[in-house]
């Protein structure tokens, strides 16, 4: 450690705004006690992405953003911004800006105050900081309400506030924690595209913290998808819900059924898996397995065809009794209990009114075999984790 | 028809039960007080209750000019230092105290309760105990030391019990977002902490100087020789028979109630200014 801190090459604070906002955990664990809350983290957040940290409560991804910002030291492992090892540093000095759930904005000083608290503590002269911060006020369209309290001011506004006190150190990263999980639905979509064209327009790299899919999905260059303490797949958001290589992340992200079974056959690149019911699934593959070797595959929720009948005699189906059906608007999601799993179709709202099944009927649902996606792991968990399921 | 007008119902009888029970509540509370007020403009008949004859001012006159009566204004001369000595180590260690507390260290809960043990303590009890311990010691007893402890022990508990409330709900994310934003420990205490926990301390210090300046028990054989203002009341009590005393209760409550509004009009001035801004 020593060592490496010694031949770094000298910092320049000359123009922050100018460094890299790359940032690189390297083997990064935090300990509370003798629970980890992360262990062995391994990321590259490219400089100048929209990067979302997604997962469920307690799954680590604040932990990680406080380490980054400096509120929290990793116990093992190390944190690069740019090309500076920023553990130990105060947050100013990394570069970082954080937003905090609550805001946390100062009770006691006007909006205007609150902005300028920054060029307060850098002893910038009253008259210049009061103008810098209105500029940024100006920024978030609140000039008008300088002269107010935080109190005052709605929900959206305090953020619109929180925003521009970070914005105003001129971060190379800005990190975000659960930036809209205290607004309503409609401020909510609002922001979040605010949001979005902020950091277009800044160019650095914001970190994101949530635990809502679409939210991720619809901010992010990149998603990290995190279970408890560890990272399960840090994607683009595309490939993240196509693709996803967990059962895990496919259960989470939504949107995805997880079939189970082991290798009946192959030919070519196409194999046979035979699920513990008897149902036959097709698939394509790189590289076959061994036959017996037990393999997890997902199935796209909207790719999904019904059709009433007790029997999946077909390759690529699965039989079973509607549960529940709720309507969507554009589609209709219907839930199909099948022999030891819950199995989920979307189908669109015209499909499923030609041909309309209700609660207690018994269908068949069936797939292409182009829509089908191989996991990496072997799903452990099957028929469980309802509680995981994420979007629609 | 009878549906067509509907009834909100009459106040139940337990509604006025309570009210009863709150007025004489409220005249028990400042009876006595309005009574004194009215009996300190006693006029020369010296009379000690009602009714009030030939209005006069001359009970207070005697009080600041003694002829029969004790030395209420050296009492005075020390109660009220005393009572801001009181009030300032009381805010002072309790606001110390009670950041000490915010973060969880070995025998925290050991120590809160030692601390707060000594308010089941008798007051007599304890004023003994210190006279005991300071003659042990062969320090004279006055009530710049012995006095001073005496009421510490008392206004403390009182001060770090307001204060573990106040912190309790001071989310630790506003000195994160300080030190986010390049406040340094200091800075953070100065800009941020103090003045959001400021209405706390003002209801720290106004319970450090209220049980001080009102304090009996505690002070008996502590403060030695030269008495506080209530142990000059009491033994006016016991000599003098016209109503200086009641002057004197008249004085000192205005006195109170001064501290008092003092006080609570910097709360609410600052509360106003957090709300609506300035």
């Amino acid at each position: 450690m020593n060592a490496m801190t010694t031949t770094a090459a000298p910092v320049s604070n000359a123009h922050p705004h100018q460094e890299s906002g790359e940032i690189r955990l390297v083997g990064v664990t935090k300990q509370f006690g003798s629970s980890y809350a992360v262990q062995n983290i391994n990321l590259t957040i490219p400089h100048g992405s929209y990067c979302c940290l997604l997962g469920p409560s307690g799954c680590g991804k604040t932990t990680i953003l406080r380490m980054i910002a400096g509120h929290e030291t990793p116990t093992s492992g190390e944190i690069y911004i740019g090309d500076d090892m920023v553990v130990g540093k105060p947050p100013v000095e990394r570069g970082t800006a954080m937003m905090f759930q609550s805001y946390a904005l100062f009770p006691h000083l006007s909006i205007l105050d609150n902005v300028a608290f920054y060029l307060k503590m850098r002893k910038v002269g009253k008259d210049e900081r009061r103008r810098r911060a209105l500029e940024m006020l100006t920024r978030v369209q609140l000039d008008h309400l300088k002269d107010r309290m935080p109190a005052q001011l709605s929900g959206g506004q305090q953020q619109r506030v929180a925003l521009a006190r970070s914005l105003i150190t001129n971060p190379k990263v800005l990190l975000l924690d659960e930036p809209l999980s205290a607004l309503d639905e409609f401020l909510r979509l609002k922001m979040r595209g605010e949001l979005k064209s902020l950091q277009d327009e800044l160019g650095i790299t914001f970190v994101h913290v949530t635990h809502t899919q679409p939210e991720a999905i619809a901010l992010a260059d990149m998603v990290v998808v995190m279970d408890t303490g560890r990272i399960d797949q840090a994607d683009t958001a595309n490939v993240i819900f196509n693709k996803p290589t967990t059962p895990y992340v496919a259960r989470f992200m939504g949107g995805q059924n997880v079939l189970s079974g082991t290798v009946e056959s192959s030919s070519g690149d196409l194999i046979r898996l035979k699920s513990a019911d008897g149902a036959i699934f097709e698939t394509k593959i790189d590289s076959a397995p061994a036959t017996g070797t037990p393999l997890s595959l997902s199935v796209r929720r909207d790719h999904v065809a019904l059709r009433r009948g007790t029997s999946a005699e077909e390759v690529n189906s699965i039989a079973g009794t509607v549960e529940a059906t709720e309507y969507q608007g554009s589609f209709v999601k219907v839930t199909i209990r099948t022999a030891n799993d819950i199995f989920v179709a979307n189908v669109s709202d015209r499909a499923y009114f030609a041909e309309q099944v209700d609660t207690g009927d018994k269908v068949v649902a069936s797939w292409s075999t182009d829509d089908v996606h191989v996991l990496s792991k072997v799903d452990t968990d099957a028929g469980g984790d309802s509680h995981l399921e994420g979007g629609h | 028809m009878a549906a067509s007008n509907p009834s909100y119902g009459p106040r139940p009888w337990t509604f006025y039960v309570l009210a009863l029970l709150f007025t004489l509540f409220v005249i028990f509370l400042y009876g006595p007080m309005i009574a004194v007020l009215v009996l300190s403009f006693q006029g020369p008949s010296a009379s000690l209750v009602f009714p009030l004859r030939d209005p006069s001012l001359m009970w207070f006159d005697e009080l600041f000019n003694p002829r029969r009566t004790g030395d209420v204004v050296g009492a005075f001369n020390r109660s009220l230092p005393l009572a801001v000595i009181v009030m300032f180590l009381t805010v002072l260690i309790s606001v110390t105290a009670g950041f000490a507390f915010r973060r969880r260290f070995k025998g925290a809960t050991a120590l809160f309760y030692t601390a707060i043990a000594s308010l089941i303590v008798p007051g007599l009890v304890l004023s003994i105990g210190t006279l005991v311990t300071f003659r042990y010691l062969g320090w004279s007893a006055t009530w710049y030391t012995s006095g001073l402890g005496a009421h510490l022990s008392w206004a403390l508990p009182f001060g770090l019990l307001i204060m573990f409330a106040v912190l309790g709900r001071l989310s630790p994310s506003y000195e994160e977002a300080a030190y986010d934003l390049g406040a340094s420990k200091w800075q953070t205490v100065k800009e941020v902490v103090v003045p959001i926990v400021f209405p706390g301390m003002i209801a720290v210090a106004l319970f450090g100087f209220t049980l001080s300046y009102d304090e009996f028990p505690r002070s008996w054989l502590t403060v030695g020789s030269k008495n506080t203002l209530p142990l000059e009341i009491w033994t006016m009590t016991t000599n003098v028979t016209s109503p200086a005393l009641y002057a004197l209760g008249t004085v000192t409550t205005i006195i109170s109630f001064l501290v008092i509004a003092l006080a609570l009009s910097s709360i609410i001035l600052i509360q106003r200014k957090r709300s609506r801004g300035k």
